[in-house]
Formats: structure tokens, C-alpha cells, sequence
């Protein structure tokens, strides 16, 4: 179909340019100020820096440690996702093949938890890290994230593992491997399109997130830049020259990922989304 | 040598049960457990607690104000975003499917960014909006006076502070996901009622809308989902406040059982009514809506 340019397509156009703006208009402000030393903010949140100085960030980079707390995050969220896709994988596959009534009734209990919300396991869940002593250190926080992760994982790899054809597992059986073999050397990477799915579903949830890390960190030598952005929100509550360069860097590093991965992002997420 | 049936159960143990227990020790288990403590007086302090029939939950409804106001604002929360969000993701990937293939990729990448940021991060931005930019616009802007106002510390504006932030953070996923259920509605079909002298109107009424159907469910399945489970944004913008005027369910479990109080027991007969209630919405929601989906 071609499109004629009518006037309403222009309109259509700016208006939506301008929602497009009013999105961003949170990011582009905060970055704007973010050079600003305070009186400056105070008097004026509009106008452009005096100066494009990056005193205020690097004092607030000592400060947050943010190198520490960016490499913190990769951890917990490298660990919980190469767990969640390596369990996920497994079980999912495993159960997507085995028709009994037991792997079915498997199946569901692993999905009856997907609508569980957050709040209603937490406080047990606390309790349950206490005990299970994971609480205060990164990997124990991953393996949280892999517990709470886990079913939405076996539920795409459940769905997906279907539309592979079995007669693969089956020729390399004859020929004498054995089922993890196959599993590793044959399905694995036959499941990548779901996998990509999960990782970015994963990533998005693990890095950004702020109540599992709150309640499971103590040590400020261990936090995620979430949490060391809110603890910074929480003592200079309107220093804004120094909160804004930490919001800013804080996502940079998800800003740059988008930029490079963007389709597969919004593949992985629509993906996650419509079959989730 | 091993029976095949043996080596069958072997491999299905060896396969599933490592997923099994991080989920059955880390989600399962605490679901149980949190029905059993609604039952209790457990308090974090006490290692002792004993069983109060459901004195927890008569005392939710009768004694505790703050719940009840909590319970409230949840459901405001829900209703405005349940209508504002899948209308507006609606309009934005309409607004975006008139236009040309290029710039439909570079509005879709440039209104998905909030979606991309950490909530509370993002939050914090919007906090320096509505105390900062706002105001200023607002006071030399006359056009704009409305802005100059105390978004957060008025009870009505702190509401709608909330409802913005949540637009702005939730709307770019169900654009993402209408933007695709367009463009899986047929060409031949849309040309042949243009064809056939059909207005855009009727086109979208009679056409797009019965073939999207779908996304639809998804997007408000998601939106109630999500409306549900806020924390992030009233807790960075509002606290709550001004007073308890935007607390919400999670905002008070979370309180009831990790700011001083450490009530468990009563805080997880909260839970568990927040359990019941997204479940009951939830699944309500999929069961209307599934019913009337269109299958091409």
C-alpha cells in the first residue's frame, strides 16, 4: 500500500513526535540537569548547563562506587539467568517429551505459581533465605532470582521443545549417545530462539529489580546499583545534582544493551509477553 | 544392565529435579507456608507463635484502617490503569501504524525506552519532575499554570502522579504488543473493505479490533497484573503519602512486616488476602475475555 501525504498524515506525525518526547522528556531533563551544580537546578531546570562539567558525576561515582555496584548486578544477574536457562531448559524439555500423567502434573504445579505476585510470598520467602543462609551475598541472591524464575523458563522451553522433531534425539540414541549428551549437544542449541527469549525477560527483571535485593543485601559492599541509586535517593533527598548523575549512569549501561540489541529485545520481551 | 523403565525414571529425575528444587524450596514451599502463618500470631522477634483461627483476617477487616484504605486506593489504581493504559497503547500503535515502515521502527524504539529502566530508577526521575521541572514550567509558562502545583503532597495530584508514572512506565510493552497484533491483521482484508467503501473507522471497528482481540486480553491481563503489584513507583514518589492517601495493599504488607513492626503472622494473613484477590481478578479477567476472541 502506498501512502499519500495528506495533511493529517504530517499531524499524525507530529503529534506522535511529540509523544515520543514527552516519554523521554524524564530521561533527557534528568540528563540535562545532571550537569547543573544545585543552585543552578534551583533557579533554573529549563535552560542548558552553564557548563558541560563532569564534576558532579565523578564525585557521585566515588561516592555510589559505581563500578563496584554495575559489577555486583552482572553477577547476580549472570548467575540467575545462566540457572534459569540451564534448569528451565532441562525440566521443560524433559517434561515437554514425557507424556505420563505424573510429568503433567509437574507441569502444572510448576505454572500454578506464574500469578503469584511478589508480595504474597515474601515474608516466608525471607524466612526461607534466612535458613537456607542466603541472604547477604550475590550468589545466594541469584538463587533466589532462579526460584522465583524458574517456572516462567520451564514454561517457554516446555512450549518450545513441541515443535522440535523428536527424530533427532531419536538417530543419536542409535549411534550411542547418551540422553545428556543428546540433550547438550543436540537440543540445547535447537531451543536458542526460546532461550533468547528468556535471557532478555531475565535480564530486564534480575537487573532492574528493587524489592528481592533490598530484603536479601545488608552489606553496602554488595549492593546493586538499584539499591545503591535509592540509597543515595535516601540521603540527599534533594541534592539533585548529585541523584541525577547517578540515575543517569545507572541506566547506561540497560541504554547501551537496548541500542545494540534492540530487536532481539523487543522480540524476546513481545515473545515473553504473549505466550507468558 | 538397568531395566529401560528404570533408566527412563533415572533421566526424568536427573532432568527436572534440579528446577524442581530451586522452585519447590523458593516458590512453592513459601506459598504454603504463608497460608500456615496467616493462621498464627508469629511475630519476627518471637520464635514461638500459636495458631489464632482467622482472628488475623477478622482483624484485617474490622481493626485495621489503614488496610482497608490501602485496599481501596489498590482497586483506584487498578480501575484508572485498567481503562488510561491498553486506550492509550492502543491509540499510540494505531497513531504508529499509519505511518511510513522507517519511522514506525523509530517511534516504537524511542517510546519503549521507560519500559528498559529500572522502575525505581525511573521513578526518581519523574520525582524530579513533579518537584522541580514541573513547578518551573509551570511558573513562567502561563499557558502551562496548571503544572505549578505540589504534584506530590496534595492527595488528589499525588494520585495522578502515580497513574503518570505508571502510564509512562507500562504503556511502551502493550504498544509493543498491540503494534504486533496489527500488523498480523491481513492486508487484503483491510484494502477489501476500503474496497468496499468502508470509513478508517468502520475498518478499525469491524476489522482491526475482532482480529486484535487477542492482544487486547494480553494487554489488560498485564495491566491488572501489574496494577496489582505496584510498589516501586508510590513507594519512590509518594511514600504513600501525603498521610496514607496513596498507600497501597503491597506498601502495607511490605510495612506490616519489615518497617518496624515485623507482625508476620498478621502480615501474611495480608498477603494471602492479596493472593486471593489478584487471583480472583486475574483469572476472571482471561476466563470474559478468552471467551470472545475471534480465531482468523
Amino acid at each position: 500500500m502506498t501512502r499519500r501525504i495528506t495533511p493529517l498524515y504530517v499531524l499524525n506525525i507530529l503529534l506522535l513526535t511529540l509523544l515520543a518526547l514527552i516519554f523521554l522528556f524524564p530521561i533527557l531533563i534528568g540528563f540535562l540537569n545532571s550537569f547543573k551544580s544545585f543552585q543552578e537546578i534551583f533557579l533554573s531546570t529549563l535552560s542548558l548547563p552553564k557548563s558541560w562539567s563532569l564534576d558532579n558525576y565523578i564525585t557521585v561515582f566515588q561516592r555510589i562506587k559505581l563500578l563496584r555496584s554495575t559489577g555486583n548486578t552482572a553477577i547476580v544477574s549472570a548467575l540467575a539467568i545462566a540457572g534459569i536457562v540451564l534448569f528451565g531448559a532441562m525440566a521443560g524439555y524433559k517434561l515437554s517429551r514425557t507424556r505420563t500423567k505424573y510429568s503433567t502434573v509437574i507441569f502444572l504445579l510448576f505454572i500454578s505459581s506464574m500469578l503469584v505476585p511478589f508480595h504474597a510470598i515474601m515474608i516466608p520467602l525471607y524466612q526461607m533465605a534466612s535458613k537456607l543462609q542466603l541472604k547477604g551475598h550475590l550468589p545466594g541472591l541469584s538463587v533466589l532470582y532462579i526460584g522465583l524464575g524458574v517456572s516462567l523458563s520451564i514454561f517457554m522451553f516446555h512450549g518450545f521443545t513441541k515443535s522440535i522433531s523428536r527424530e533427532m534425539e531419536e538417530a543419536a540414541s542409535i549411534d550411542g549417545s547418551s540422553e545428556f549428551g543428546t540433550f547438550f549437544r543436540i537440543i540445547l542449541p535447537l531451543l536458542r530462539p526460546a532461550m533468547g527469549t528468556i535471557i532478555v525477560q531475565m535480564f530486564i527483571w534480575t537487573w532492574n529489580d528493587y524489592l528481592l535485593p533490598v530484603l536479601m543485601l545488608l552489606d553496602m559492599r554488595q549492593f546493586t546499583i538499584v539499591l545503591s541509586v535509592n540509597t543515595l535517593f535516601g540521603e540527599y533527598g534533594n541534592q539533585w545534582n548529585l541523584i541525577l548523575p547517578a540515575l543517569i549512569m545507572a541506566v547506561i549501561p540497560v541504554i547501551i544493551i537496548y541500542i545494540f540489541f534492540q530487536r532481539y529485545i523487543m522480540q524476546g520481551v513481545l515473545e515473553g509477553a504473549i505466550k507468558g | 544392565m538397568m531395566s529401560r523403565k528404570v533408566r527412563k525414571y533415572f533421566s526424568f529425575t536427573a532432568f527436572v529435579l534440579p528446577a524442581f528444587l530451586f522452585y519447590f524450596s523458593l516458590s512453592l514451599l513459601p506459598t504454603m507456608q504463608g497460608l500456615f502463618y496467616s493462621f498464627t500470631n508469629w511475630h519476627f522477634m518471637n520464635p514461638k507463635y500459636g495458631f489464632v483461627g482467622l482472628q488475623n483476617f477478622i482483624n484485617i477487616f474490622t481493626k485495621d484502617r489503614y488496610f482497608v484504605m490501602a485496599l481501596k486506593n489498590t482497586f483506584k489504581l487498578v480501575a484508572a490503569l485498567v481503562i488510561l493504559q491498553p486506550l492509550i497503547a492502543l491509540l499510540l500503535a494505531l497513531m504508529i501504524e499509519a505511518c511510513a515502515k522507517w519511522l514506525q521502527k523509530i517511534f516504537r524504539t524511542v517510546i519503549f525506552v521507560p519500559y528498559m529502566i529500572s522502575t525505581i530508577v525511573g521513578t526518581f526521575m519523574w520525582s524530579f519532575v513533579f518537584r522541580q521541572v514541573f513547578t518551573q514550567i509551570g511558573s513562567s509558562i502561563p499557558l502551562l499554570g496548571f503544572l505549578n502545583q505540589s504534584w506530590l503532597s496534595n492527595v488528589d495530584l499525588a494520585f495522578w502522579s502515580i497513574i503518570i508514572v505508571s502510564l509512562w512506565h507500562g504503556t511502551p510493552l502493550l504498544m509493543v504488543i498491540f503494534l504486533a497484533g496489527l500488523a498480523g491483521v491481513p492486508v487484503q482484508l483491510k484494502e477489501a473493505a476500503v474496497i468496499d467503501g468502508a470509513k478508517p473507522s468502520q475498518v478499525f471497528w469491524h476489522i482491526k479490533l475482532p482480529l486484535i482481540f487477542y492482544s487486547l486480553t494480553i494487554c489488560m491481563f498485564l495491566t491488572i497484573k501489574d496494577a496489582f503489584k505496584s510498589y516501586e513507583i508510590v513507594y519512590a514518589l509518594t511514600g504513600g503519602g501525603p498521610g496514607w492517601a496513596t498507600q497501597v495493599m503491597t506498601l502495607n504488607i511490605f510495612e506490616e512486616a519489615f518497617s518496624g513492626n515485623y507482625m508476620f503472622g498478621y502480615a501474611s494473613a495480608k498477603a494471602v488476602v492479596f493472593l486471593l484477590i489478584v487471583l480472583v481478578f486475574t483469572v476472571a479477567q482471561l476466563l470474559l475475555m478468552k471467551r470472545r476472541e475471534v480465531e482468523l
